[in-house]
């Protein structure tokens, strides 16, 4: 990675007008003569930078701001307050350099033409993009290869897939080679074979180019996959910024760990006594948490001491930290 | 040179566009001009009902259909393109791909709109056959015929500037479908499609000839005809509403995409 910062961000508001309308017929009458203004600040006040080379992870729930941020990111809506560069340029002014530098994939909104086969609207980018015969050539085969679509291109987009509607759409998107991607959401509505299709292109597509690439998910297996650093957005503003080691201990460096014997237990053994355990009803399965320098040795004495049939440690980390950020949001207060 | 590549692929992946649904589009585009041309030949055939010899002011019932039958073919090359899609893209969100493509959005849609007016051109060419075969109408000198063409092209691409307007509106409104329908009525009536304006009051048609109006469906019918007219002023009226539109479209897409929002993204 290096030290080049691609995008700044200092101050960002955005803020969208809504107006609201009283229930029923009387109320839509005098809405028509007088309705009442309702700001809402969708982002606020949200600072950040990104180097060359970075993978960020923006997440947050639903309405937090992640998707706002992207269209401010891309030009496609204009900022209310603060300033905003990205590769030197303030997106909105869509200056057309700008635009040749960058690719937003959107996972929940095509931008493929939905009646002609994929292969046209390559070739209508491949002019709008400026992109050489020999260069488009290469990255189509290079491209449609690594998804496995090469049968696909000439088929028309609204008889593909969603998945394979998705593979076209970052194909699409990378045709150019950006500096920049931005990837709203990319996996939505994937089956588990694809979405670890497309993550390992992105991955394999970042380690070639080391292009800048922010993507919004719910998913925190493309978070894990992808990420080297997480933004968190709660309600417009930036709750966290930092590793995903550092997320992943913002509950204390605890991991989760889950033994299934094959006999019942005794629940005051001293091996789990002092944990918080949670047990089954016959007691053959025990779930808890324990730190993190102490999982090893604990664990080797459970399985030498009883019949263990299974034994588990938590896969996603951060899922489990993000399911208690977003129930209690306050905890990323105290962690400052 | 590149630009162009750019404005000629938007036309040719347009074409393809256009015509994925080919019956729809042949009935889009036809339909409405066909249907509105049978309900005038109704009502004059009524007017002249049982008066063979009647003439108003100037045409008999032969000449008003004639008349009616040019009106059909300018409003297929001029009138066809409604600008159906644009507000509803706005409104919906989805003109945010064009947003970030390097090639502006005015570019792509008017790039759709010329690549529109060629299958209109063609469309407009076989119904001309088709009239001129059954000798519905007569066909006027090369020379005049070729510059009623270029003068209705050119009357297309002021209704195009217009019906671009009554698009980006949808920055701001709801629905812009009222508009569209108000401006097809006022156009008909004051274009001299249903009426044509030798009928009108002579105070008013002096007032229309500096609105766009006229320019529309009565001067290039007259063409067509054979008839004089003062080409200099229809050109110079729709060239100056022409820029009018395009500067108030400009104004208008400046203003309107800082409220863009993006909806659905």
């Amino acid at each position: 990675m290096s030290d080049e910062i691609l995008i700044k961000a200092q101050g960002l508001t955005k803020q969208f007008i809504s107006y609201k309308k009283p229930p029923g017929l009387k109320g839509s009458f005098s809405a028509f003569f007088k309705r009442e203004k309702k700001v809402k600040d969708a982002v606020k006040d949200f600072s950040f930078e990104i180097k060359k080379g970075e993978i960020i992870g923006l997440l947050g729930p639903n309405g937090a701001g992640k998707t706002t941020l992207m269209k401010m990111f891309t030009g496609i809506i204009v900022p209310s307050f603060g300033e905003l560069k990205i590769l030197g340029s303030n997106p909105w002014e869509r200056d057309k350099n700008f635009r040749k530098r960058i690719a937003l994939v959107m996972g929940q909104k095509s931008q493929l033409w939905w009646d002609i086969p994929a292969m046209d609207s390559f070739l209508l980018l491949q002019k709008y993009y400026e992109v050489s015969d020999e260069a488009f050539k290469a990255r189509i085969d290079k491209m449609s290869d690594l998804l496995g679509v090469k049968d696909l291109l000439h088929i028309h987009v609204r008889k593909l897939s969603l998945g394979e509607r998705m593979k076209m759409e970052l194909m699409a998107s990378l045709l150019h080679n950006p500096e920049v991607i931005f990837l709203d959401e990319p996996t939505i509505g994937l089956d588990l074979v694809a979405q670890e299709n497309i993550r390992r292109f992105i991955k394999d597509y970042h380690q070639e180019n080391r292009c800048s690439i922010i993507i919004t998910s719910h998913y925190m297996q493309d978070v894990q996959a992808l990420c080297d650093r997480l933004v968190l957005i709660f309600d417009g503003k930036k709750g966290y910024d930092g590793s995903l080691e550092d997320f992943e201990s913002i509950l204390g460096n605890e991991k989760s760990v889950s033994f299934t014997f094959s006999a019942p237990q005794d629940r005051e053994n001293p091996l789990w006594k002092d944990y918080a355990a949670t047990w089954n009803e016959d007691t053959t399965h025990v779930d808890f948490r324990v730190p993190e320098d102490q999982l090893r040795s604990l664990s080797a004495q459970i399985i030498s001491q009883c019949e263990v049939d299974d034994f588990a440690t938590e896969k996603l980390p951060i899922e489990r930290v993000m399911k208690e950020l977003m129930n209690n949001p306050e905890i990323l207060r105290q962690h400052d | 040179m590149t630009n162009i590549s750019k404005w000629w692929i938007t036309i040719k992946i347009s074409w393809v566009k256009h015509t994925a649904y080919r019956l729809n589009f042949f009935l889009q585009i036809i339909g409405p001009s066909l249907v509105f041309f049978f309900v005038k030949y109704n009502l004059w055939s009524s007017i002249y009902a049982g008066e063979e010899d009647l003439i108003i002011k100037g045409f008999d019932f032969q000449a008003m259909i004639q008349y009616h039958l040019w009106a059909f073919v300018v409003s297929l090359v001029a009138q066809g393109h409604g600008s159906w899609n644009l507000a509803e893209d706005i409104r919906l969100g989805r003109i945010s791909s064009y947003l970030i493509y390097p090639f502006n959005f005015w570019e792509f849609h008017t790039a759709s709109w010329l690549s529109f007016q060629v299958i209109q051109m063609g469309i407009a060419g076989l119904t001309l056959c088709i009239l001129g075969f059954f000798g519905l109408v007569t066909l006027p000198s090369t020379h005049l015929f070729l510059f009623g063409i270029g003068y209705t092209l050119f009357i297309s691409l002021f209704w195009f500037t217009m019906q671009y307007l009554t698009g980006v509106l949808a920055f701001w409104l709801e629905e812009t479908w009222i508009l569209r329908v108000m401006l097809s009525i006022v156009s008909y009536f004051l274009s001299g499609a249903i009426i044509p304006l030798d009928l009108y009051p002579k105070w008013m048609v002096t007032f229309l000839n500096y609105t766009p109006f006229p320019y529309l469906t009565y001067y290039p019918v007259k063409l067509f005809l054979g008839e004089a007219i003062d080409l200099t002023q229809g050109v110079s009226i729709i060239l100056f509403w022409t820029l009018f539109f395009a500067l108030i479209n400009h104004l208008v897409w400046k203003r309107g995409i800082k409220l863009y929002t993006a909806a659905g993204m």
